[in-house]
């Protein structure tokens, strides 16, 4: 039990006044930096580092915890209230939490938001506090060869985000893995579809491509008549109610497991683990037939899932001092620019500092949750801006958060053509769920088959002679080929209908 | 032969105001030059990668010493992409009047225009160098139970069996590429590269997870595994041995000449003025030799080194002189 009194210990040393202090500062200034597009929880922890240089190592770390989940949570709200994703791992987000703004229910989407976000990081850090070492092995058995296989999987997902019709379905992916092409190709180092303009070197900036779908698309269809008529609502409307509360349980669940074990492997991002949460509730939730027309499990899963994923992420970097994200990146800088060295050794030598850690990222959520779900009257108060206004206040804000991507104008383009892309897909009525899965598995899955074939040179039996390659890559069979029985059986089952009546 | 006359009295015309107009810029200029830096005019630092990085971490240390040098604010700007290629070009093209510069590290600023598929619009002259700040060697490491043990047993076991030994690279063209390419040229061993394009750590995932055996990288990238013993250093490919690692011989010591490292300072766009350049150059060698700083850029496991303008860009040349022998090598299949 030497684990819970270390715990406590941790508690002790970071439940200080001043402590506290931070943690919600931090908070703030986090959703405040995350409700801009462009600038998500990367950008958000780096640029705030210096602040915390001159604190106290548990202060700064514990500062910059809470800056980060602020951030998450911010880029969350922009995806329910103005169906523009403030970060690319709530790009999914958008598709069922706009759509709840629609009908009237923000405040409940973004409540829920944060009761998922809260689950899965709570319980994403207890695995971390229980399990730390066998899970970190957990995530070094994953080889090039097993992550491409993952993807493969994920891939297989797509035919779970199809609507009604899986042509338009697979048109949608393919302009998605076509997109994803862009950039240095990881064989040759070859540019490829560059036009040789070297913003487009590293491929085409996702967060612009996304902004552009959803929300300049969005505006673009609607013009200015935005449902933002609803009325404020009342208090007690903004609440989930019970049926809310009860359904999304499950999918919370899920999200969390499915994030936290994402999160374990290194290289795995927010992104893909908020769309394999999604893509499972397509499949598996009771109510997967509503999902896409404002259905809570759309908001809890991905955001349970990318909540757990950056808890996850962080037993990498206890265990064996990798960091697994882009943004456990910048936190390992933060540590090591306390002269903190991330890794078991840490809590030999610092023990008292990791577990105060520890227990800080426990208040982190704590936090976020009692600061942000008062606010949610604030936040959902902007749907009453009159449209007009409020459609011209978006506009400036997306274009401002393109460039803010990289301080340059080439994203804010990218960002409307996008726009206009995203326009005509709706008009011919293509589903976008399938086009952002695409574009964030495709350069992964290429440059982990690429990995893979140069361990074995050349051979593609080293994905057959792995388990849990083979395990993986049945089940995406599996998956894969359930729409093709799915028909026909459906189709039987009229012409037997059609027989009864005759 | 009226019109060659005209052209001669307007060619000679133009010339004087042309040159007149030169003299009035330079004095002009001078005056700028001796009141730089204005207070209250911001000096923009363009950092090529990503915030929280080690290009990036170590100008944010600096900035705040810089100011109170220069009497003026500093901001760290992050303009990345295409491996740095995105923020050398906002550096090389920004205007040269000392307001702006731009971290610059090596191998990515000496790669990028050395390969015309990549179309940089910038080349070593577009720079004004001003100082060196740290530098990083790629250094071989193993599993703590791998029978090589020196940079010698890693060469023989390259010769024993080619290409059977699965090395790590963060990718095409990277530094550690050209470094074990170099050594492959060198020896005659030949290894089996594995690319990890995603970067370093994906490659020591990998490399934990035993799918690759050996692992090259960055000291810096390595530090905190070999302090768990997850890993073992076996060879440095810099010219003395690394302060983090004493133990661990330099594939020099052994014979094998070949020093690959990755080294990070400032530079100014060319053309900046000598005067502005200078005091740029005094601020920074005053900052960057501070034991103070020097001791928290070891704290982020970087090496200190510094150099002064002059002696970066030799370095700099020398570097560039060895990646092109080494560019065809690296893209042969």
């Amino acid at each position: 039990m030497s684990v819970i009194n270390d715990l406590l210990g941790g508690f002790a040393t970071a439940l200080s006044l001043a402590n506290l202090m931070y943690a919600l500062i931090g908070c703030v200034l986090g959703t405040a930096i995350g409700v801009l597009p462009g600038i998500g929880p990367v950008a958000g922890v780096a640029l705030l580092i210096p602040v915390t240089l001159n604190l106290e190592p548990t202060s700064a770390i514990i500062m910059l915890a809470a800056i980060f989940y602020g951030t998450q949570y911010g880029g969350t709200i922009t995806s329910v209230l103005l169906n523009t994703p403030g970060e690319s791992a709530s790009a999914i987000t958008t598709i069922d939490g706009y759509a709840m703004t629609k009908k009237g229910r923000a405040g409940a989407a973004l409540t829920i938001a944060a009761y998922g976000s809260f689950v899965g990081g709570t319980a994403a850090t207890v695995g971390l506090v229980v399990a730390a070492k066998p899970l970190g092995s957990l995530g070094l058995a994953v080889g090039p060869p097993e992550f491409f296989s993952m993807m493969v999987l994920g891939l297989a997902l797509l035919v779970c985000l199809a609507g009604d019709s899986m042509t338009k379905a697979l048109i949608s992916g393919v302009i998605g893995l076509m997109i994803a092409m862009v950039g240095i190709d990881p064989v040759e180092g070859a540019p490829r579809f560059t036009f040789g303009n070297e913003f487009l070197l590293d491929g085409v900036s996702f967060v612009a491509v996304i902004v552009g779908l959803f929300g300049l698309s969005e505006i673009l269809n609607t013009g200015t008549e935005r449902p933002g008529k609803v009325e404020t609502p009342g208090f007690r409307a903004l609440l989930p109610n019970r049926t809310e509360f009860r359904r999304s349980n499950p999918a919370v669940a899920r999200g969390t497991v499915v994030g936290f074990l994402l999160g374990l492997i290194p290289g795995m991002t927010g992104s893909v683990s908020a769309l394999l949460s999604y893509g499972a509730e397509k499949r598996f939730s009771k109510y997967r037939d509503e999902l896409g027309s404002g259905a809570i499990e759309g908001v809890a899963g991905p955001e349970s899932a990318n909540n757990a994923h950056a808890n996850g992420a962080l037993v990498p970097l206890f265990t064996l001092g990798i960091p697994a994200s882009p943004t456990i990146a910048v936190l390992m800088g933060a540590f090591l620019q306390q002269g903190l060295t991330p890794g078991p050794s840490l809590f030999v030598d610092h023990s008292e500092l990791a577990w105060g850690i520890i227990a800080s990222l426990f208040i982190g959520n704590v936090i976020l949750v009692i600061l942000n779900v008062p606010l949610v009257r604030v936040w959902t108060s902007i749907l009453s801006i009159p449209p007009a206004v409020l459609t011209a206040l978006i506009l400036v804000f997306m274009v401002v958060g393109s460039y803010t991507i990289n301080f340059a104008a080439f994203d804010v383009f990218v960002m409307t053509l996008f726009g206009l892309v995203g326009l005509g897909l709706r008009k011919l009525d293509i589903p976008l769920a399938p086009l952002v899965l695409t574009l964030v598995l495709g350069p992964l899955m290429e440059s982990k088959l690429r990995e893979s074939l140069e361990i074995s040179q050349g051979d593609f039996s080293i994905f057959a002679s792995r388990p849990i390659c083979v395990v993986l890559l049945l089940i995406a069979l599996v998956i894969a080929a359930t729409p093709l029985l799915r028909p026909r059986r459906r189709k039987t089952r009229s012409k037997e209908n059609q027989h009864e009546a005759a | 032969m009226k019109l060659r006359r005209f052209a001669a009295v307007a060619s000679a015309g133009l010339l004087v105001a042309g040159l007149s107009a030169c003299a009035q810029a330079a004095g002009g200029g001078k005056a700028a030059d001796e009141n730089w830096p204005r207070k209250g005019k911001p000096i923009e630092i363009i950092i090529a990668f990503d915030p929280g990085g080690p290009a990036d971490s170590a100008a944010r240390l600096v900035a705040p010493e810089l100011e109170k040098k220069l009497g003026t604010s500093i901001q760290v700007v992050n303009k990345t992409g295409a491996g740095g290629q995105v923020g050398y070009t906002a550096t090389a093209r920004a205007k040269p009047d000392g307001y702006t510069f731009g971290g610059t590290g090596s191998p990515s600023v000496v790669v990028a225009p050395l390969d015309p598929a990549r179309g940089a619009k910038f080349k070593r002259t577009d720079f004004r160098p001003l100082a060196n700040q740290v530098i990083d060697p790629q250094v071989v490491a193993v599993r703590p139970d791998s029978p090589i043990k020196t940079p010698k047993d890693f060469v023989e076991a390259g010769k024993k069996d080619p290409g059977k030994i699965r090395v790590t690279t963060t990718g095409l063209q990277t530094g550690e590429h050209f470094a074990v390419a170099d050594l492959e040229r060198k020896t005659g061993a030949k290894y089996g590269l594995v690319h990890f394009s995603d970067g370093s750590a994906q490659a020591m995932t990998a490399f934990l997870g035993k799918h690759v055996d050996v692992y090259v990288g960055s000291a810096s990238d390595l530090i905190s595994q070999a302090e768990e013993g997850d890993l073992r250093p076996i060879g440095i490919m810099d010219t003395k041995r690394s302060p983090f690692f004493p133990d661990v011989p330099t594939f020099k010591e052994q014979g094998f000449d070949v020093n690959h490292t990755t080294i990070r300072g400032y530079s100014a766009p060319a053309g900046v003025p000598d005067a502005i350049a200078q005091k740029l150059e005094k601020a920074l060698s005053e900052v960057l030799q501070d034991p103070k700083i020097v001791a928290m850029i070891k704290e982020l496991g970087l090496e200190p080194r510094y150099m002064s303008g002059k002696d970066y860009e030799a370095y700099w040349a020398e570097q560039e002189k060895n990646y092109t022998s080494l560019l065809p090598i690296t893209k042969e299949k």
